[in-house]
């Protein structure tokens, strides 16, 4: 199987006062094109940072972090956001939407950084993924007139509008009622069906875990279990 | 295109999604919007003003005097009124063709200033006329009316005496006046006047009255000029009373502030100036003790109405102010104190009738215009000379009635004043020569040549006591070495031949002014002349430093004014920034770079400013607007001359509005630079864990 992600013996350490806090532990990983993979693991193993690295959202204290075979360590901030903006795709905790923006402004967002489409493309690619995530009615409506699991909706639009290589969410259920959060994992699902899209999302609730493809638990920044390509899948 | 647009929607609702903030910060960019437009206006307005003032009253648009005044040309004095060494342009006729001929010069008009001191009969001259007339015709009755008055007059000139007395260490001078005064209080004077009249109106004509004019000298700030052609160059010159100098004449015109304030008499001045008070100021009697201190001392200036009264009108007077004033009683002396007396509700009606019934019987001023007064002058080379001189009327310049300053200049013409400042001919040039080499100096400068040349203070004062002794009332002449002729005619060709002191230089176009600067002080030092140009700002002396005060103190305070506003903008965009973390780091983990934020904050920045620097630009317009119609009242008589009037009336120009844009968007960028670096370094990965 293509290695979409690869990490070579990624370490993670932050200073806390005297001490060190090592988040993830020389973490070898691999993750195949259209995996939809769960990271899981009690609070506090190391989720968060794992997704960071692979996000180039943060650097690894030692090792390396490939994206589609590109070492991104040492990339400037300029082309580690333009690799974000390009190749990654983010559903956040918090939904972060901007919240000054309407949902269709919100979704549009990604593709206006990227400055290719047209303004006619455009607002058809926002429309056919706010179809998509089943919010077609709610375009004009700003993030404070909408629901958790709206919102969420929305940023998974924005995640996949750019129709990025691949989408990282972060418990992307852990503010949301259980039943709206496995609507939304049914999203992910059929998105991931459909589209081939690669899938790497944290949770640490059981029930959510069930309908991952692929489990990668980690525990104290080790994983436990397999690491390579395609592994249990 | 599309991310400008979006970035300026989210810049505009961010806006309004952080009211608090952006409320407080808009009033700060406002107001210093509307301060800069304001005061801009108002300096601008001022600056013209003070342009208007100045270059049509005296200076013109440029002025010349010679390379080697020791002191810099000041029109508007320096403090030392008159004394300033300026030096001579020797040939004026010589400057003023060589001025002439550079294009752009409209007019080249001569000018010299000085302080004169002027001499005209006191009332005790008056009285003493009377006295000799009473002798002549025999008539007693008379004699002792006229005797009792200049008793009076003695006995208040040794009051004064005495206060001067306890001020001075040497007292021998003193000692010599009160005696001579004592002798014309006591009766024995008196009682042998009838056996030698001849002999005792002389003593009183040489002794008694030269101490009165000692105490009661003017001085004359004097403007000499091509009198007609400065009336017809400087736009802000009026004639308020008399006529103009006619062509040829000779003769001075009073500044009507000056004829006001030092020339009219001292009770109708307090009238007026009471009136003022409560016209103009809104002050009350009831209310203000500085105007019952002046009422108090009106009422000891009786003396300056009952002394003007022949005896006749005397009676007539004392029957209208017992009518006037109910169940008053006694001489007229006490009812004119009585009179006097004012308070709120008597001032309108006994201010009628001071100036109804009692002016038309006294000088309302020490001369009239239409007479002659003799100007005394100690000139250069420290002679002392005298002219008599007519007032042929009285003038102001247009607007600064009121102003200290413009009342300064009284008009003389050129030829008189060139007698009086003593360098004008060869022959008097010789005849200093001869008196220099006699004293044995070279160079005899204006402060020591009194001492120098006549050996000290005694003799001045001798030569005075000589100068005094008034023949005739109407025409006065004074002794001294030297006597300009009086009235006389002259050539008006003449009046360019000789010397000048300084000159107006009147341009065609003031905008030119400095191009016109360099070439007149080009074509001077061509032809070979030790004359230098100055413009009129520097010409005005301290006068041209007020506006440039006025406008430092005003960008001083507005440069306060937009570090404390940027101090403040600054903090709260950094906590606003901080607010934001997460948005910021969301936008950055999606992909926006760093550049992105800094344009979106900076775009937010500027916007904010410009709204509030509109609303703040336009509240400026309509206030100077509003303003301008209705005016700024000078606070201070002292303010006039920068108004060029009683009021100022500004007016905001384009260049003010858009000078209040710049300074916005100045503080405005320089406000969000320290927020938007911030901003910029904050890191994506904050978006990913939730709020701590
Ligand atoms: N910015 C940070 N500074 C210091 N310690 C951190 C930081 N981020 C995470 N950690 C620590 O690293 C470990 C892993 O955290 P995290 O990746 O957030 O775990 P998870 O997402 O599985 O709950 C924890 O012990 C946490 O306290
Ligand atoms: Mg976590």
């Amino acid at each position: 199987m293509e290695a979409m992600v690869e990490l070579r013996k990624v370490s993670k350490e932050y200073p806390l006062g005297k001490l060190t806090v090592r988040a993830l532990a020389e973490m070898d990983l691999c993750i195949g094109k259209g995996e939809f993979t769960v990271v899981a693991g009690p609070s506090g193993s190391g989720k968060t940072t794992l997704l960071n690295m692979v996000g180039c959202v943060d650097v690894p204290s030692s090792g390396e972090v490939l994206i589609e075979g590109q070492p991104t360590s040492r990339l400037k901030d300029r082309a580690r956001t333009k690799l974000r903006l390009h190749k990654l795709g983010f559903i956040f905790q918090t939904f972060n939407l901007i919240p000054v923006l309407t949902a269709e402004q919100n979704v549009e967002f990604p593709l206006l950084l990227q400055g290719e489409l047209s303004r006619a493309e455009r607002r058809a690619r926002v429309r056919e993924m706010l179809e998509l995530v089943g919010l077609g009615a709610l375009v004009r409506q700003r993030p404070n007139e909408m629901s958790g699991g709206q919102r969420q909706r929305v940023a998974i639009a924005r995640a996949l509008v750019s129709l990025p290589h691949i989408v990282l969410a972060d418990e992307p259920t852990a503010n949301l009622d259980t039943a709206t959060g496995l609507t939304i994992i049914e999203l992910m699902k059929k998105l991931n069906r459909e589209r081939q899209t690669t899938f790497i999302f944290s949770t640490h609730d059981p029930r959510v875990m069930e309908h991952a493809r692929r489990i990668v638990r980690i525990v104290d920044g080790r994983i436990e279990g397999d690491a390579t390509c395609g592994g249990s899948a | 295109m599309g991310t400008l647009r979006l970035l300026a929607a989210m810049a505009w609702r961010n806006l309004w999604s952080h009211k608090g903030k952006n409320i407080l910060v808009g009033i700060l960019m406002l107001f210093g919007t509307f301060l800069v437009v304001l005061g801009t206006s108002v300096l601008d307005s001022i600056d013209q003003a003070m342009t208007r003032s100045i270059t049509q009253s005296v200076a013109g648009h440029l002025q010349v005097y010679s390379k080697n005044a020791r002191d810099p040309l000041a029109l508007y004095g320096s403090g030392y009124m008159g004394a300033d060494d300026l030096g001579v342009m020797p040939d004026f006729a010589r400057v003023k063709a060589v001025v002439s001929a550079v294009p752009g010069v409209r007019a080249v008009i001569p000018m010299g200033m000085d302080a004169f001191e002027i001499y005209t009969a006191t009332e005790l001259d008056y009285a003493i006329e009377r006295l000799r007339k009473a002798l002549e015709a025999g008539e007693q009755a008379r004699v002792d009316d006229v005797a009792r008055r200049i008793r009076a007059m003695a006995t208040l000139l040794r009051e004064e005496l005495e206060r001067r007395k306890l001020l001075l260490s040497n007292h021998a001078e003193i000692d010599r006046q009160l005696a001579i005064i004592d002798r014309v209080r006591g009766d024995a004077f008196w009682a042998e006047l009838p056996a030698a009249p001849l002999a005792g109106v002389e003593y009183l004509d040489t002794q008694l009255a030269p101490l009165v004019d000692e105490n009661e000298g003017y001085f004359l700030q004097v403007l000499g000029t091509d009198v007609q052609r400065f009336a017809q160059s400087f736009g802000q010159f009026e004639l308020v009373s008399g006529q103009m100098i006619p062509e040829g004449e000779r003769g001075v015109l009073l500044n009507q502030k000056y004829y006001d304030d030092y020339l009219r008499n001292m009770v109708a001045r307090g009238f007026d100036a009471r009136r003022r008070d409560i016209e103009e100021k809104g002050k009350r009697f009831a209310d203000d003790p500085l105007m019952r201190a002046k009422v108090e001392r009106m009422v000891r200036q009786y003396r300056r109405v009952t002394f003007q009264l022949e005896p006749a009108q005397a009676e007539e007077l004392a029957a209208k102010l017992r009518a006037f004033l109910p169940g008053a009683q006694g001489s007229i002396d006490e009812l004119v104190q009585q009179f006097l007396r004012l308070d709120d509700q008597n001032f309108a009606a006994r201010y009628e009738f001071f100036f109804d019934e009692i002016a038309p019987r006294i000088r309302l001023y020490l001369f009239n215009v239409g007479e002659t007064l003799t100007v005394r002058a100690f000139t250069r080379s420290g002679m002392i000379k005298s002219a008599n001189v007519k007032v042929w009327g009285t003038f102001r310049f247009k607007g600064l009635e009121k102003s200290e300053l413009a009342g300064g200049h009284n008009l003389m013409d050129m030829m008189t004043f060139r007698d009086l400042y003593g360098l004008m001919t060869a022959d008097k040039r010789a005849e200093l020569a001869g008196i220099q080499a006699e004293v044995g100096l070279k160079d005899v400068g204006r402060d020591s040549a009194e001492a120098e040349l006549f050996g000290g203070g005694a003799a001045v004062e001798q030569q005075r006591e000589q100068a005094q002794g008034f023949d005739e009332f109407a025409g006065v002449a004074l002794g001294g070495r030297e006597r300009a002729q009086a009235n006389g005619h002259f050539d008006p060709a003449l009046l360019d031949q000789g010397m000048a002191i300084n000159a107006a230089i009147i341009l065609d176009d003031i905008a030119r002014l400095e191009e016109a600067r360099g070439a007149v002080q080009a074509a001077l030092d061509q032809a070979g002349l030790d004359v230098q140009v100055v413009d009129w700002e520097t010409a005005s002396g301290i006068i041209g430093q007020v506006v440039v005060l006025v406008r430092v103190v005003l960008y001083i305070a507005i440069g306060i004014i937009f570090l404390v506003a940027l101090v403040i903008i600054n903090n709260t965009m950094v906590m606003a920034t901080m607010e934001r973390v997460m948005e910021i780091g969301t936008m950055r983990a999606i992909g926006a770079q760093a550049s992105l934020v800094r344009w979106l904050l900076l775009l937010e920045t500027l916007m904010l400013g410009l709204l509030s620097g509109a609303l703040g630009a336009a509240l400026g317009y309509w206030l100077v607007s509003s303003l301008g119609t209705s005016g700024i009242p000078a606070p201070a008589d002292e303010l006039i001359f920068l108004f060029a009037g009683p009021r100022l009336f500004p007016a905001a120009g384009l260049g003010n509005v858009l000078a209040g844009f710049a300074a916005i968007v100045v503080v405005s960028l320089l406000a969000i630079l320290y927020p938007a670096t911030i901003a910029t370094r904050i890191q994506p990965v904050v978006a990913m864990s939730p709020r701590e």
